[in-house]
């Protein structure tokens, strides 16, 4: 890990928050941070436990970089709109997520709109810009 | 006439060859509850995110997310541990960063963020998640022999009706946080008692007591209630074949499944 300290303490702190965990603790991601990404669907991933957006980035310099992006599982997600074919490959979109503390390119999203904005699905109850 | 008494002779003998967990079936009501349709706890309405709604929404705004997170009084956080139930929820508390987990077992499944549905039959009635986790609640007077017992994560289940209430009797769950880490960390020999109920249209409640002299110092009693589930045309099952978690890690997810292929 490359902040041990803040790593261990991050932890800690979100200990108290783990009855909010369901399939796994969710500590790997910084909830401080919300990044904004906007980039092309490279693999939908309607997958248990967690389905899963590839998502290509181009980084500072051009670079394409692919995100691992975590979400619920189908279910929630089918309960809010969403359906296997929502996304597909080459799709351009936007999300926002909490990063990984890591520093790997990923995170879990939190939530996610078309390219012109449009809220894929019912992210949550009312719609966040 | 002569066949009269044959026929009461071969009426007794045949109710007295029923097991008598079957003559229980005289208790059934006439008029069985309608249950039907899916449901969902309340107080777990998940986001995209598989996190709470409200701490998704403070999220995405940058804000704290607000206090509490699920509603999972069967966590058991307030629950009488005694020593031994003490230590074991310590244990636990350092065991969840990022373990995986195949589904929720007994008790968890009904208190889970998942859909479930009951289906409700004179002999038995089965409760199902959408992580095909099951309680099989045959209507009989005794669980099997000691002997004859089979341990698994969702227990031995029978159950009786007092009215409109359905009253589950489980044993024999194995312990049902080696199945999911965030269960609780009961015995094999805690016993459990659920009355589950429609309380007013809509609205399901099970009031649940947890009896384990291995971790409990006494009766642990939890409230659950269930409300029809939105946005769910139908059930459906998957199976888990994307499990990127490490246990015991807390620093990341496993590449794409494709990457793990191709590595191994």
């Amino acid at each position: 890990m490359r902040y041990p300290i803040a790593g261990a303490l991050a932890l800690a702190l979100c200990i108290p928050a783990a009855p909010a965990l369901a399939h796994h603790s969710m500590a790997m991601f910084d909830q401080t941070k919300t990044v904004t990404l906007s980039g092309t669907v490279k693999e939908f991933q309607w997958t248990n436990p967690h389905c899963y957006i590839q998502l290509m980035v181009k980084d500072a310099s051009g670079k394409d970089v692919e995100w691992s992006l975590e979400m619920g599982a189908p279910m929630y997600l089918y309960a809010k709109g969403w359906r296997p074919s929502v996304l597909k490959a080459g799709m351009p979109i936007k999300v926002t997520i909490n990063p990984l503390r890591n520093g790997d390119p990923g995170g879990v999203v939190l939530t996610a709109t078309t390219a012109d904005g449009k809220q894929i699905g019912r992210n949550l109850s009312r719609a966040v810009s | 006439m002569r066949t009269l008494p044959l026929l009461a002779t071969v009426a007794v003998l045949a109710f007295a060859a029923i097991p008598a967990g079957a003559q229980r079936a005289a208790k059934i009501p006439a008029r069985l509850p309608d249950w039907s349709g899916l449901w969902v706890p309340e107080g777990n309405d998940t986001a995209i995110s598989g996190l709470p709604e409200a701490a998704t929404e403070a999220r995405a705004e940058g804000k704290t997310p607000p206090p509490g997170g699920f509603n999972r009084p069967l966590f058991g956080f307030g629950a009488p541990w005694n020593e031994e139930g003490k230590r074991r929820q310590a244990a636990r508390q350092g065991e969840t960063a990022n373990c995986r987990a195949q589904g929720w077992g007994f008790p968890m499944l009904m208190n889970a963020d998942a859909p479930i549905q009951f289906f409700v039959t004179r002999d038995k009635v089965m409760i199902l998640n959408a992580y095909r986790d099951v309680t099989d609640v045959r209507m009989a007077a005794k669980h099997p022999s000691e002997d004859d017992l089979w341990p698994t994560v969702w227990g031995d289940s029978i159950g009786r009706w007092e009215g409109d209430t359905l009253v589950i009797d489980t044993i024999a769950v194995k312990n049902p946080h080696d199945y999911f880490h965030g269960a609780p960390p009961l015995s094999d020999k805690a016993h459990y008692v659920q009355r589950i109920r429609m309380d007013k249209p809509h609205h399901l409640v099970d009031d649940i007591t947890i009896e384990d002299p291995t971790t409990l110092t006494g009766p642990w009693k939890a409230h659950l209630a269930f409300m029809p589930a939105e946005g769910f045309e139908r059930m459906v099952y998957d199976n888990y074949d994307n499990d990127r978690t490490e246990c015991g890690t807390d620093s990341g997810i496993a590449p794409p499944k494709d990457e793990q292929k191709s590595s191994g």
